[in-house]
């Protein structure tokens, strides 16, 4: 899946889910502090962004990431490993 | 012993959302029974009538704590939150309400249920676990507004109260337990200020259960509003509805002390189970707990004005109930009214929120007929069961509540307004 439509999937779903402005949906917004997400909110993520795009991830590499950045690029190479394999 | 007092009222109904609104609607002999096509596409389903709450509104609930509620832990914020306003107290940790009177959150209690955790979502809950043959796609909330203590949690995160809390759940008794039980506590000299009552959403789910053992309305289905009130010839069974019915009952000397407005003093409440049957009510037993809330209350039969009845429109359990309200009131012909229609059954909310209309009985010293009855056949002869509203000081009232397993509740308010 291309990077964009990544990126695409993700804001449209944290925007519809979590009721977050788009403006908001920065790479560099920490989820967190930024985004006000907490613990619950990142395993609901989870389940919203494997509905969306497909890409299965694993929960102790989720659990590393902080910023948006960081998830966008996290799906992109799971996705893109799941192609190679 | 404390005596105990209502000082704060707040709900969620099919009539309003104010007690003085409500008040009004019953008054008026308004009903919002509306006819349900979709739900004629249920497979079995034969009752397409319910009452919905009037509009709410949840916008100052952050998402954080919205994303755990169901719409009955919503309704049951909304009328928590109207009832604290009302006794001008506030309970949440933080709260900046400089104007409202902040109780010892140590000797404070918030004890409320419903029937189950949310007919909504459950449906939900496992639809998909059905569908997908087990967890996946599951949202770590959804459980949080599944769970039996759903609507007691989430308020008590809502109002950001730290404190004792305790969620009962009997079905269409959970409210009337509720308060009775906050009430001996405040007695028993354990707390000060109690938040009392419950709430309950409505969904086909819930009109199903009545539908299935033949209790529900069928007859009428185009036209709700025809549907014949609870004790009259030709009642065809109930119409469940939703809402949520929250009082605040506070020790006579906290109360006084803060300097706060008190509508009624609460004598007293009994909770007993018949242990007899699921389903049929008995009306020896009924009768029974209305003699223990009066004994308990230490108010006589002759000094009650009025007796707010469960009566829910079912051929058999308005029968028992006025049987045992003849039995608990001998002699008396005794007035006796059952506001489930113009409301409908609201289930876990109906004994707080009947609470609340008993005391705006009181405060407009005028009695509320039962909606839409024509003719009353003489197996009720005994007691008074009202037709027209009728101008009256109440003094003291009894209120009954009845729920599936032989859940008997009956208790007794005293006029201080």
């Amino acid at each position: 899946m291309e990077k964009q439509l990544i990126v695409d999937g993700i804001n449209e779903t944290l925007s519809e889910e979590f009721e977050l402005g788009i403006d908001k949906l920065t790479p560099d917004a920490h989820l967190f502090d930024d985004l006000g997400l907490d613990s619950l909110d990142a395993v609901d993520m989870l389940v919203h962004i494997e509905d969306k795009t497909g890409v299965k991830m694993d929960v102790e590499q989720f659990q590393k990431v902080k910023t948006l950045g960081d998830v966008y690029d996290l799906v992109a190479e799971v996705s893109s490993q799941s192609k190679l394999n | 012993m404390q005596k105990v007092c209502i000082t704060g009222m707040g709900l969620v109904s099919s009539l309003g959302n104010m007690p003085e609104e409500l008040f009004s609607e019953l008054d008026k002999g308004s009903c919002n029974f509306k006819f349900f096509e979709e739900w004629e596409s249920y497979n079995g389903l034969e009752t397409f009538v319910a009452a919905p709450a009037k509009e709410f509104d949840d916008s100052s609930l952050p998402r954080n704590v919205r994303r755990s509620m169901s719409r009955m832990s919503t309704m049951a914020y909304d009328a928590t939150k109207s009832a604290l306003k009302d006794a001008a107290l506030s309970v949440g940790r933080n709260s900046e309400e400089n104007d409202l009177f902040k109780p010892n959150h140590h000797r404070t209690l918030v004890i409320m249920g419903s029937t189950s955790g949310s007919p909504i979502f459950l449906e939900k809950y496992f639809k998909k676990m059905i569908e997908n043959g087990g967890p996946k796609g599951q949202l770590s909330t959804s459980f949080f507004k599944v769970m039996n203590h759903s609507v007691a949690a989430n308020v008590a995160l809502a109002l950001g109260y730290s404190g004792p809390l305790i969620s009962p759940s009997s079905a269409c008794s959970t409210s009337s337990q509720a308060v009775i039980m906050g009430a001996e506590l405040i007695k028993a000299g354990l707390y000060d200020v109690v938040i009392a009552g419950g709430a309950d959403e409505l969904h086909y789910t819930s009109v199903s259960v009545f539908d299935v053992v033949k209790a529900s309305s069928k007859n009428y289905n185009k036209e709700p509003l025809k549907i014949p009130g609870p004790f009259d010839a030709n009642r065809d069974g109930l119409v469940v509805s939703e809402g949520a019915g929250i009082v605040v009952l506070e020790s006579e000397s906290h109360v006084k002390e803060r300097g706060g407005k008190v509508y009624a003093e609460f004598m007293g409440g009994a909770y007993f189970c018949d242990g007899i049957h699921m389903s049929q009510p008995q009306a020896e037993q009924m009768s029974t707990t209305i003699e223990m809330a009066l004994e308990k209350s230490g108010v006589s039969a002759s000094q009650v004005d009025y007796v707010n009845a469960h009566a829910t429109g079912t051929k058999v359990g308005d029968l028992q109930e006025a049987l045992a309200i003849k039995k608990a009131f001998p002699g008396q012909d005794i007035p006796v009214s059952s506001l489930k229609g113009h409301l409908g059954h609201s289930l876990a909310a109906c004994g707080s929120t009947e609470l609340i209309a008993m005391v705006e009985m009181m405060k407009n010293k005028r009695m509320i007929a039962t909606r839409n009855i024509s003719s009353v056949t003489d197996e009720f002869s005994g007691i008074n069961i009202l037709k027209e509203n009728v101008n009256a000081e109440i003094e003291y009232a009894v209120s009954n509540n009845f729920a599936f397993g032989g859940m008997n509740t009956s208790f007794v308010i005293k006029n201080l307004m």
